[in-house]
């Protein structure tokens, strides 16, 4: 397992600012992640917390402020008001695979063509060698079986599961989850939970906006806590999950673990 | 009774002209098959350049919308006859499209062909607008994070979805084109209208038009069927798939 230390930043945000309308979703967050780091990110729903994700790979484009990607600017900021002439649109999207709430799999593609769809459009890769990759990564996530089956007739853990295979069959340097086991059953979560983790610790750098407190604490290198589109609170998970130094913090992890 | 039957349902009349209005409903069957196929080509083309996203594009989506709106707002009638009467006279035209003649056919056949294209090439961008507007948000951003354009995402996550949802609307309007090919009799194209209406003309029976009718019936009510099977079988389908995404 390689140690966070080991790489040079893979993502760096300064002073990123996000607003839809009149809602200032996201009100200056700087963030540094290395190379391999797992940084998993808390908060109370509505924290800018999945924003602050989507704002990684552009999916939601910051107004203010910058963000590195293996230290190459990815957005120009304020007023550069080119849309998406803009945005390192592609630079980005082959850096980085994000992993939805909702799975998203194409409901008309099987599972071996969920995850093949993209490196045969993007990657030009033949089907062969497309088809190679995409059997070995749902062999991987515990998948080989269901290769063919469509994603209606997957469970919801099989499901999220084709989908990391399918953001993974892009080669990505970093990996976002965004709250990707809240819309499973409680009896699946943790077959999800067990492929993040393997994925940890071979070294993928990896975002995970979440609720599941003892995956933080397990995986994570670095824990961040959210609050009102600002970081309240980070450091290692002992210390933010066990000895939170702030109120906003103690008062969210505390209703949390009541559950 | 007996003379409401024979004006209307009289089976010899229908029989002694039966050859004369199958042939008329035959230039209707290929009236309506290629308008339709065209109607829904360019339909396709309209509803895609619709979606086209940015700001770049936007005097393209405002033509689009414009478009759609002023054939949807425009009778069938007027404008076949705007185009029948009009485009031969474009002198700057050269004569193949002036008075096209192509594959046989004349040119009032193809005005009919231009003016139903045109119409229903603006309903069918609207039904397929509905299709592509009822695939879940998250799936253009599925796509997109896999580093596609937004037109490989149209073409191989959107559309194919999309259109597998409005294939029973896209044939309900096909059967409304089918009897909207009637309307070309005004320009004189012998379909199974004007001829069974001439037949009409000369004998004042109306078993001929009837009989035209009827032919129709037998092209619709099973369309109709089929519209209705295909919307059970649609219902039936993804129903398992993902909500729409929460879209901030």
């Amino acid at each position: 397992m390689e140690s966070a230390s080991d790489g040079g930043s893979m993502v760096s945000l300064q002073g990123v600012h996000k607003r839809f309308g009149d809602l200032e979703v996201l009100r200056g967050v700087n963030l540094e992640i290395k190379k391999g780091e797992v940084v998993c990110v808390l908060g109370p729903s509505g924290s800018g917390k999945s924003t602050l994700l989507r704002c990684v790979n552009l999916l939601e484009p910051p107004e203010e402020g910058d963000i590195h990607l293996e230290q190459r600017s990815i957005c120009r900021g304020p007023g550069s008001g080119r849309g998406e002439q803009g945005w390192e649109l592609d630079f980005v999207r082959q850096r980085v695979g994000i992993v939805f709430q909702q799975f998203n799999l194409f409901p008309h593609k099987s599972a071996l063509e969920n995850v093949t769809l993209a490196q045969e459009k993007v990657l030009d890769r033949p089907k062969g060698e497309a088809r190679t990759k995409g059997t070995e990564l749902l062999e991987r996530v515990g998948l080989g079986e269901k290769m063919n089956e469509y994603p209606e007739r997957l469970s919801g853990g099989q499901q999220q599961r084709v989908a990391i295979a399918r953001a993974l069959a892009m080669d990505p340097h970093v990996m976002l989850f965004d709250e990707v086991t809240s819309a499973l059953d409680p009896e699946l979560v943790k077959e999800v939970l067990d492929v993040m983790r393997e994925l940890a610790e071979e070294g993928m750098t990896m975002m995970v906006v979440t609720h599941e407190i003892g995956f933080a604490r397990e995986v994570a290198d670095r824990v961040i806590f959210m609050d009102g589109g600002v970081i309240v609170e980070e450091g290692p998970p002992a210390q933010v999950l066990e000895n939170p130094r702030e109120e906003r913090t103690k008062k969210f992890l505390g209703l949390v673990l009541e559950r | 009774m007996q003379e409401f039957i024979n004006q209307f349902f009289d089976v010899g009349f229908m029989v002694d002209h039966f050859d004369e209005v199958l042939e008329g409903f035959w230039v209707t069957i290929q009236l309506s098959i290629i308008s339709g196929i065209l109607a829904l080509i360019w339909g396709l083309i309209l509803a895609t350049l619709r979606q086209l996203p940015g700001k770049a594009a936007m005097p393209v989506r405002f033509v689009t919308i414009a478009y759609i709106d002023v054939f949807r707002g425009i009778p069938l009638l007027i404008l076949i006859l705007i185009i029948a009467g009009g485009v031969p006279a474009l002198e700057f035209l050269p004569e193949s499209l002036r008075l096209p003649q192509w594959f046989g056919k004349k040119d009032n056949f193809w005005f009919g062909v231009l003016a139903i294209t045109i119409t229903y090439g603006a309903y069918m961008a609207e039904v397929y607008r509905s299709g592509i507007e009822s695939v879940p948000g998250g799936q253009m951003e599925a796509a997109r994070s896999l580093g596609m354009s937004h037109g490989q995402a149209m073409r191989s996550v959107i559309l194919p979805q999309a259109v597998r949802k409005v294939i029973a609307p896209l044939l309900n309007d096909f059967i409304a084109l089918t009897k909207d090919t009637t309307l070309v009799s005004v320009i004189a194209l012998s379909e199974v209208t004007l001829v069974a209406n001439d037949i009409q003309s000369e004998t004042f029976n109306s078993s001929a038009l009837m009989l035209g009718a009827l032919m129709f019936l037998a092209l619709t009510l099973p369309l109709a069927r089929l519209v209705d099977k295909l919307i059970a079988r649609e219902q039936g389908r993804f129903t398992r798939g993902a909500p729409r995404m929460e879209a901030l």
